[in-house]
């Protein structure tokens, strides 16, 4: 274990504090910004920077006037600011300062009355004092213990050497975390971002995934589970393909039962997902492209999602689609009890009426329904005419008034490049008539 | 929050001039108003910073960045923009005293430190602060407050220029009985002789004064404090005693033929055409007249700029305006980074108005007078002046040298003298026995208004040499709060 510090970083000897008191690696954010040109305005949420940096925009974008060699030398500013706290100090290296908290003490004279009451002691107690062996952790290897190591890089190698197709099963377990993440990290350094074809990997696992099972994993690579699968399922997807099901000797339903944990597809970028049964907390969550289907979400399903497409056969927790400002959810409600559960300050509600979008739903339910064999998914699809009409599309409100502007400027003839640019003008032209 | 997108929509307006052939030849104001409608927009520009940099007064190479007194400006800009104008005036009278004055003559430091000035012009904070106040006072909402309750304490306030205003006003809120004591006819101080009509209309500060009468402040005027002993008399009863006398003592220059007729300081000159105008043109006793005359205007600050304008209202026959420095550049230079006061070369009205009746810009950079020359009479008649040349030497610093045969001989008939002030006058502090700082103002406890005096405090010019009307209000506000801490605690 390694521990970084951050917080407001700004001098060596804000570092050297650091150290002292335990910490290993530091991180800094403001300062570099603002030698880079950052004003702090705290508008980096509203695509206004006026210095360029946290910006879409064109015209403001042209503004930045930061140059990389500018954090270079606030860096080596802080390293010989740091190196002389560390002279002054008596230290060779940042190693043998670490940890060494009792060259810390609390200033006699602190100012103003309410900051005399403050009492660090605590803080500055040296933790090496309780244990002889110091501040310093063992690393245990986890890389090569990983089942992409032992087994999964192996198994695909004739994927990865000749772009054969590949099939193999493997018996999985818990202490197994981040299944498939190494294999896809190969992938992508062998095939780029455009991975490989479809299904060229399929690996079939059986048992209970650890986290982040098929984090990250590119286009290619098709993971399936039969069994369960922790937090984190499908983080990251970039392009690959997760199937989890439950055990065919399973008693319960699994419509009405979790199988995978919180925040599954947490971040998921593309490709595609399909669980039969119920998954945690957050699902979905900042999901920018990935398009997955499940049988029913927790609490804050597809929070601050920006992109892709989600379909819900079952129910949401309450607070779903906070801060939605991209993607589209459709979510099966027969039982009409979806309103409330719904964060509207972003999205609209409406019905699954245009023909051409009913057609993509009912494939991927289809497509649902051939992977992992749901039963609900099957009656679904019996009388898809009836139930899709019991689909509740949320969609942002914004979102929707780009979707609708790019479609336009598409049809204009105009690339994706520029249409997108030019959606954007009109928006910022609405909102100023609004004025 | 103002308008998010506001500053990429909208350009930077200010509001029209009258012309300056016709407003030469009177002495109103030269500003006009502008729509609501248009400084809504302007107040949209407002990017209501993260960290914004225009209300908080820092002094960044020895010049003012963002606003002295801590104006919230992003709130009162955002309140515009909305069109809630009373509480943008609640909001501004919260920090600003007499904004109708900092909305005339402020050079803006906020303006200088706003952040959108990094790559675009900045927000118009000056104007829109001028814009709530004339609506305020237009609607009826400055209105005299009583204190709740009064202390019983007296606090005689000497000089009534912004220091002195903002100060009485302040220790009047605060519940003590003032009475303010200037030596002119007029209260207001440099607001009322040294600043022109054209820029601040005399009726504005006369306003404001009875506002406080009413509030009941009393004031003193044709009283000059410390001329003699007997004079000191009047400060007895008083519990505690504020000096914000300024810093009257004007900058000489010392040259050969100095002593000739026709050379005055500019502060006597402006304050003798705004006695006579005042008075309706008859105290001629004091007027110095540029009428039909040559005029040469040393120094190239706002009061320079100022006895141009006066000048040409004279219907003088010709002038220019000397300047020892170098001519600013359009655009900041290097090392004059965003948020520090902007030197770059501003025309101001003055130049302006010299520049429709004469054709060009009147000032002349890089030149020093080395002589004045005078006629049979005794009369000046011309200035010899050089050019200089600013290098800097070993240390970094700069330094003046003059150009060898860049000599000039000026025809002049009137020279203005307007170089800046060294001081306070010496009479006040003598009489009570005060001790001078090495720049010859008074002397304060470090960090406060105090003087080694008990029960007499100093503040504005007086205490830190000439500066802004700006700076002078935040002093007189501060003051006015240590001296009541002192009256409630003594």
């Amino acid at each position: 274990m390694v521990i970084e510090a951050d917080g407001k970083l700004m001098t060596g000897r804000d570092v050297a504090i650091a150290a002292l008191l335990g910490a290993q690696e530091f991180g800094f954010a403001t300062a570099p910004l603002v030698a880079l040109g950052c004003v702090m305005m705290r508008v980096c949420n509203l695509d206004t920077c006026p210095v360029g940096i946290a910006t879409q925009h064109p015209g403001l974008r042209g503004k930045f006037t930061g140059k990389p060699e500018y954090v270079v030398n606030f860096m080596r500013f802080i390293a010989t600011n740091l190196r002389e706290w560390m002279a002054a100090l008596g230290f060779r290296t940042v190693e043998e300062m670490t940890g060494k908290a009792k060259r810390l003490k609390m200033a006699a004279d602190r100012g103003n009355q309410k900051a005399s009451k403050i009492d660090l002691s605590n803080l500055l107690y040296n933790a090496a004092d309780m244990d002889a062996n110091g501040s310093h952790c063992i690393t245990r290897d986890f890389l090569n213990d990983s089942l992409d190591v032992k087994k999964l890089i192996e198994a695909a190698k004739p994927a990865l050497s000749n772009e054969a197709k590949v099939k193999a099963s493997f018996a999985i377990r818990n202490t197994y975390r981040a299944v498939g993440t190494i294999l896809g990290s190969e992938l992508t350094r062998l095939f780029g971002s455009k991975g490989l074809p479809e299904d060229s990997i399929i690996f079939q696992f059986t048992g209970s995934a650890g986290q982040s099972f098929g984090a990250f994993i590119p286009k290619g690579i098709t993971l399936k589970i039969e069994g369960d699968t922790n937090d984190y399922p499908g983080k990251g997807l970039s392009g690959g393909k997760i199937i989890i099901y439950p055990p065919k000797s399973a008693a319960f339903e699994p419509d009405k039962n979790v199988i995978a944990g919180n925040a599954a597809f947490y971040g998921a970028t593309a490709g595609e997902g399909y669980i039969r049964g119920i998954a945690g907390e957050r699902f979905c969550v900042r999901n920018s492209g990935a398009n997955v289907v499940v049988e029913g979400v927790g609490d804050h399903g597809c929070e601050y999602m920006t992109g892709g497409n989600v379909v819900v056969l079952g129910e949401t927790g309450r607070n779903f689609a906070a801060g939605m400002s991209g993607g589209t959810a459709y979510v099966f409600d027969p039982e009409e009890d979806f309103l409330g559960k719904c964060n509207k300050g972003m999205v609209e509600l409406e019905f699954l009426d245009d023909r051409e979008e009913s057609e993509t739903v009912m494939k991927m339910v289809r497509k649902h329904f051939e992977y992992t064999g749901s039963l609900l998914a099957g009656r679904i699809l019996l009388d898809w005419n009836e139930n899709k009409t019991k689909f509740v599309k949320v969609i942002p409100r914004h979102y929707k008034e780009m979707q609708k502007a790019i479609g336009d400027a598409l049809k204009e003839g105009m690339s994706e490049e520029q249409a997108e640019y030019s959606a954007f003008e009109t928006h910022i032209a609405g909102k100023a008539k609004e004025a | 929050m103002g308008k998010p997108t506001g500053f990429i929509e909208y350009k930077r307006e200010l509001p029209a001039e009258r012309e300056p052939e016709i407003r030469i030849g009177d002495s109103n104001e030269f500003q006009l108003t502008m729509p609501e409608s248009a400084l809504k927009i302007q107040g949209a520009r407002c990017m209501d910073c993260g960290v914004p940099f225009c209300h908080s007064g820092i002094m960044l190479n020895g010049m003012a960045s963002g606003c002295p007194i801590n104006n919230l400006i992003p709130e009162w800009n955002d309140l515009v923009y909305r069109g809630l104008w009373k509480q943008a005036y609640d909001r501004l009278a919260l920090t600003n005293s007499f904004p109708e004055f900092t909305g005339r003559v402020c050079p803006a430091p906020c303006e200088g430190a706003c952040t959108l000035g990094i790559s675009e012009p900045s927000v118009t904070i000056k104007n829109i602060e001028c814009a709530i106040i004339d609506k305020a006072f237009e609607h009826g909402w400055v209105v005299p407050t009583l204190p709740a309750y009064r202390s019983g304490k007296r606090v005689a306030v000497v000089g009534s220029g912004p220091a002195g205003l903002a100060c009485a006003d302040e220790l009047n809120k605060m519940g003590h009985y003032v009475t303010v004591f200037d030596k002119e006819d007029r209260p207001g101080g440099l607001l009322m002789y040294g600043i022109p009509s054209m820029k601040l209309d005399k009726r504005l500060i006369l306003r404001r004064v009875e506002l406080m009468t009413a509030e009941g402040i009393e004031f003193v005027t044709n009283t000059q404090i410390g001329k003699d002993e007997a004079s000191l008399e009047l400060l007895s009863g008083f519990d505690a005693t504020v000096l914000c006398c300024g810093a009257g003592k004007p900058r000489d220059l010392s040259v050969k033929g100095r002593d000739s007729k026709n050379i005055h300081f500019a502060l006597d000159f402006l304050r003798g055409n705004t006695k006579r105008l005042l008075d309706g043109l008859k105290n001629d006793n004091e007027f110095i007249s540029a009428k039909n005359k040559r005029v040469a205007v040393i120094g190239g600050g706002d009061t320079g700029t100022d006895c141009v304008a006066v000048s040409l209202r004279h219907q003088c026959k010709s002038v220019i305006q000397l300047e020892i420095m170098p001519k600013p550049p359009d655009k900041r230079a290097d090392g004059n980074w965003w948020p520090q006061w902007p030197k770059t070369i501003k025309i101001d009205y003055g130049q302006a108005e010299a520049f429709s009746v004469f054709g060009h810009d009147p000032r002349e950079y890089c030149k020093t007078v080395k002589e004045f020359i005078s006629d049979e009479k005794g009369a000046v008649k011309a200035l010899r002046v050089v050019t200089v040349r600013w290098d800097r030497d070993e240390s970094g610093r700069m330094k003046m040298i003059e150009v060898s045969g860049s000599e000039k001989v000026f025809d002049v008939d009137l020279v203005l003298l307007a170089m800046g002030f060294t001081g306070s006058e010496k009479e006040l502090p003598n009489t009570l026995g005060l001790e001078l700082d090495e720049r010859t103002n008074i002397k304060t406890k470090k960090g406060g208004y105090k003087t080694a005096i008990e029960g007499i405090f100093a503040a504005g010019d007086a205490r830190t040499g000439q500066s802004l009307v700006v700076w002078a209000i935040n002093e007189g506000r501060k003051a006015a709060l240590e001296c009541n801490r002192e009256l409630r605690y003594r």
